[in-house]
């Protein structure tokens, strides 16, 4: 599903390169659950982005379902956002404006999906995540954990093949931060979902499938979570 | 998505209140001051084109030529003959109408007399306009010499009833008319206005002057109605040595004018249209553009500067598929929605001015509800300014990275240069700061003339005009005025003293030379105690006296005179005026008698039994009102078939600067408007960036910063701004008014105390209005902001 080749972000300043991201290759497989780590300064969020097309690289080649989108019209790229993308945040980056069935409902509107299929398909979020009651209420009326929900909710609404989560659980405490994990485990497990998620905490990357372990801009280690837990 | 969209716009009004109060308070007093105008523009716009005929009706117009054929002068009046002769000489012309100027005859019935506004017009008249006749009609209304035509409401003065044709009317008390038609009431916006209408063979049968043919004198407007499709150029080429023809001694030519131009465009210079009340339609207009702008630079700006808090919003929605276009279309819609909103509000706001502007020009504007062009307007005017106003927000918004947005690493101020919204706030205040010169200069400019001496004391004097059986009885009333002790003194003259009405050239005297011949001198006649009436100061000599048979030949000269004149010991010298060997028996100090801002004129007082005017000292240690009314109860005793016209010297001059003080009080208002709405936005404007500065205070604060150290940090960018705008809006303020007063000949400078006065207020405006938001950032505590970052 996704290639990387020799993907290379450097920012250069007075003539210096500062290297963020180097030579990083991979393949990620439709259906994997891939939990990328490493230090603070790594280039994990960078990876991420670059991942969620709202970065460029520097150099280097990246196929998105066989297609390369290094540089990607702004026209395709906001019709993979519409389609197969879906965005988690650590800070969950609901619209304070809107409320939680608005917040899910937004993503739809753009696919421009009909009425009544986004009222079920909201309706089935909704319940799927418990949150009906709170359906008329603001995000700043929600708990963190409750936020985040309504975070993966919206990002699950347009139906994406991958969900790409940087730091999901950061803001959390930890039963909901494994609520949340266990809810990304389920999607993945159950409805195929792709996951790639940015995560400073080993227990919850041991919810995935698959762990690239990154320092200074390069992947140190690429990791089967089966072979961790053997 | 547009319901989500009104919705979440609906939401973000309502959660940031102070912002859309400043949104809509600026763009509200910004649009109903550009309807208001465009109403007004409109109105003048539409001056003389209601008629049918409207754009073939010509007025006859006069360039007077000095000696080398240059055109000194251009006037709108014309000879009695030229109506007839034109008719006569051009198949061209299909119609025409000589008109009189408008003026004030005395209406009586058995039971009601009163003055109302009158022309004397030909019977073609009706012809050129057609007029909504109630009653009567217009083929035949003024075919008979003692007809007269009212309109609706001076049919209901006179007779309380529309229904009056056949009624009689006695008029000026010399002639018997007979009502034959009513007509609706005329626009305001009509050159040639008017409460009723006479005959000119009344006129001339009344008179003996209008009767004989002359080609010297202009005294009538010589209205035309032309064929379709006449080439009003190949007429006036024509017309090129016309009245020469007719009067060999004539330094004058003829040309013809359109009816529907001359109100816009009636001010003439060597022969050709300057301009005339389109400039006033042109700054108005020009004010009420700047307002709006600086309403929706209020708009951009807050909008602009919200940056942070709309940027999660806009990378979220650029995650999820949003294109730009989705984002533009969402920040337009809530652009049309607070101009929408302003919209209704201005609509209000108009219904509460339009009576006060209506009054403070003198003209009649309604909002029309039911006029589909005023609503097609007001979409136009509501599209205009929710595209101005929503365009640079909307690409500005949209173009976020969403990274950066999600990120809050988007930041606006950077070292010291000029940000597109720095630029727009140095706008704004620049236009607040040229007003600002441009009402310290007008009134500088007012006070200027008003303090000028008066030359008498127009204090508790006043005038009543000369007419009916006052003038078989003027001494009785002089007598019964005095002794009824409402009146000190009283005495008659040809003019009022607040108005110039008469001048004369062709003075002789000992030792004047050839081009003395040429000063025009203002005159004025009177008998007895015109000068102790009015207390004009007496410098030399003496004033007119009963004692003194001789004084009824004799004359007054002014100080200006004397001086023009260059006389020694000049009482008792006799002076040639108009014919006449004349004593001159004093000098006294000059008087303002025309436009005070005029370079006063010399002047001669002569003795003569001709008036209009009679001038009353009231009794200073009697009460104003009662000597008002015991003065019009004598006068109502001697003279009862007129109406009491009581008017107060005071009042009457007060007139004259009517134009500039009109300019002032819209100088006063447009300027205060603007300045208001500048510091909503410059309210708004520091309360977002000193909220987004809070973490640096708040360290700064730690660090040991005191209150008035963060204030004076957190000011200093905005007064920055002030102060280049301040430098910018100077020198334009300057070059606008310094065109201004050229038009004066008597006129105040512009000194730097103007420049300093208007700096020094702006600055002040505008620190308090920042310091409102400063101080508060200022005040907070440290820890309450480091603690959520």
């Amino acid at each position: 599903m996704i290639e990387l080749k020799n993907i290379e972000k450097y920012y250069s300043s007075k003539g210096i390169k500062h290297y963020v991201l180097r030579h990083v290759t991979t393949t990620i497989k439709q259906g994997e659950f891939v939990s990328i780590m490493g230090p603070s300064g790594a280039g994990k969020s960078t990876l991420l982005n670059i991942l969620g097309m709202l970065e460029e690289p520097t150099y280097g080649d990246y196929e998105f379902m066989g297609e390369n989108v290094t540089s990607l019209n702004e026209r395709k790229r906001i019709e993979l956002y519409r389609n197969h993308i879906g965005f988690v945040f650590q800070a969950y980056h609901l619209i304070d404006e809107m409320t939680v069935y608005e917040n899910i409902e937004a993503p739809l509107l753009y696919k421009k999906v009909g009425s009544s299929e986004r009222a079920s398909r909201i309706a089935n979020l909704l319940d799927r995540f418990n949150i009906v009651a709170k359906k008329d209420l603001f995000p700043n009326q929600l708990s963190g954990g409750q936020q985040q929900l309504v975070g993966i909710a919206r990002a699950l609404a347009a139906q994406p093949s991958i969900i790409l989560a940087d730091e999901p659980t950061g803001n959390l405490q930890s039963a909901q931060a494994e609520e949340i994990m266990q809810l990304f485990q389920k999607l993945n497990k159950e409805d195929g979902i792709t996951i790639i998620q940015v995560t400073h905490s080993e227990k919850n990357a041991e919810y995935g499938s698959r762990i690239l372990n990154i320092a200074d801009g390069v992947v140190k280690d690429d990791i089967r979570v089966e072979n961790v837990l053997k | 998505m547009f319901r989500l969209n009104l919705k979440i716009a609906i939401r973000n009004l309502y959660k940031n209140k102070v912002y859309t109060f400043i949104n809509i308070g600026g763009l509200a007093i910004g649009l109903a001051s550009c309807l208001l105008l465009i109403l007004y523009a409109q109105y003048e716009w539409n001056y003389d084109k209601q008629y049918r005929n409207s754009q073939n009706l010509y007025q006859a117009m006069i360039n007077f030529k000095d000696g080398n054929g240059n055109i000194t002068r251009t006037i709108d009046l014309t000879q009695n003959v030229m109506l007839e002769s034109l008719k006569g000489d051009f198949s061209e012309v299909l119609d025409g109408s000589r008109v009189t100027n408008l003026y004030k005859r005395l209406i009586s019935t058995k039971e009601n007399s009163l003055k109302l506004n009158n022309r004397y017009v030909d019977a073609d008249f009706l012809k050129l306009f057609n007029f909504k006749f109630i009653s009567g009609n217009s083929i035949n209304a003024l075919n008979e010499p003692n007809s007269i035509i009212l309109t609706e409401s001076s049919a209901r003065k006179i007779f309380g009833k529309t229904d009056v044709v056949n009624q009689n009317i006695r008029f000026e008390n010399q002639a018997e008319l007979k009502v034959t038609g009513v007509i609706k009431d005329l626009p305001t916006n009509i050159t040639y206005g008017f409460e009723t209408l006479t005959t000119f063979k009344l006129y001339e049968n009344l008179n003996v002057w209008p009767k004989k043919p002359n080609w010297g004198n202009h005294d009538y407007y010589t209205l035309l109605k032309l064929g379709d499709h006449t080439d009003i150029n190949a007429f006036n080429l024509k017309l090129k040595g016309y009245v020469g023809k007719h009067y060999p001694n004539a330094k004058e030519e003829v040309f013809i004018y359109p009816l529907t131009k001359l109100h816009l465009y009636g001010e003439f210079a060597n022969g050709k249209s300057n301009g005339g009340n389109i400039k006033q339609v042109q700054l108005l207009v020009g004010l009420s553009l700047g307002i709006l702008l600086i309403a929706c630079i209020n708009f951009m700006n807050l909008a602009t500067a919200s940056t942070q808090s709309r940027g999660k919003e806009i990378g979220v929605k650029k995650t999820m598929g949003a294109t730009r276009t989705d984002l533009i279309f969402q920040f337009m819609i809530e652009s049309f929605m607070l101009t929408f909103i302003s919209i209704l509000v201005s609509i209000i706001l108009l219904e509460f001015a339009l009576p006060k502007f209506n009054q403070l020009l003198d003209i009649e504007i309604v909002f029309n509800y039911l006029s589909p062009a005023n609503w097609i307007l007001i979409c136009g005017v509501f599209i205009a300014t929710g595209i101005i106003s929503g365009s640079y927000p909307s690409f500005y918004l949209s173009g976020f990275n969403a990274i950066k947005a999600l990120k809050k690493t988007l930041n606006f101020t950077n070292g010291y240069s000029l940000t597109f919204r720095q630029i727009l706030v140095i706008i704004q205040f620049s236009f607040s700061i040229i007003l600002i010169v441009a009402t310290i200069t007008i009134y500088k400019q007012i006070q200027f003339i008003n303090n000028k001496p008066i030359g008498y004391q127009s204090n508790g004097l006043i005038e009543i005009p000369h007419e009916g059986m006052l003038y078989q009885k003027f001494n009785l009333l002089k007598s019964k005025l005095l002794s009824s002790n409402a009146a000190i003194s009283v005495a008659q003259s040809s003019g009022s003293l607040s108005s110039k009405n008469s001048t004369t050239r062709g003075l002789i005297w000992d030792g004047m030379n050839e081009s003395d011949k040429l000063i025009d001198f203002d005159q004025i006649f009177t008998t007895y105690d015109f000068l102790k009436t009015s207390n004009i100061k007496l410098l030399y000599g003496r004033d007119f006296s009963e004692k003194f048979a001789s004084d009824t030949s004799a004359i007054l000269l002014s100080k200006t005179a004397l001086k023009l004149m260059r006389l020694n010991n000049p009482v008792g010298k006799t002076i040639s005026y108009q014919g006449d060997k004349r004593n001159v028996i004093g000098i006294f100090e000059d008087i303002i008698w025309d436009n005070p801002s005029k370079i006063v004129p010399p002047m001669v007082i002569a003795f003569a039994d001709i008036s209009d005017v009679i001038t009353i000292r009231l009794n200073p240690k009697e009460s104003l009102t009662k000597s008002v009314q015991t003065i019009s109860d004598v006068i109502k005793e001697i003279n009862p078939n007129f109406p009491v016209e009581i008017k107060f010297i005071d009042s009457l001059n007060e007139d004259k600067l009517k134009k500039e003080r009109i300019l002032s009080t819209l100088a006063n208002l447009f300027g205060g408007l603007a300045i208001f709405i500048s510091c909503l936005g410059l309210f708004g404007l520091s309360s977002f960036s000193t909220t987004q500065r809070m973490k640096e205070v708040s360290i700064r604060k730690i660090l040991g910063a005191s209150v008035n150290e963060l204030m004076i940090l957190l000011s200093k960018s905005f007064i920055k701004l002030i102060l280049l705008a301040i430098i910018i809006a100077l020198p334009i303020a300057y070059f606008i008014m310094d065109k201004w007063l050229q038009k004066f000949e008597l006129r105040t400078s512009i000194d730097y105390t103007i420049f300093i006065l208007s700096a020094i207020f702006i600055i002040a405006i505008a620190v308090i209005t920042i310091s409102l938001q400063t101080y508060r950032v200022a005040k907070i505590k440290a820890v309450d902001t480091l603690k959520y970052d």
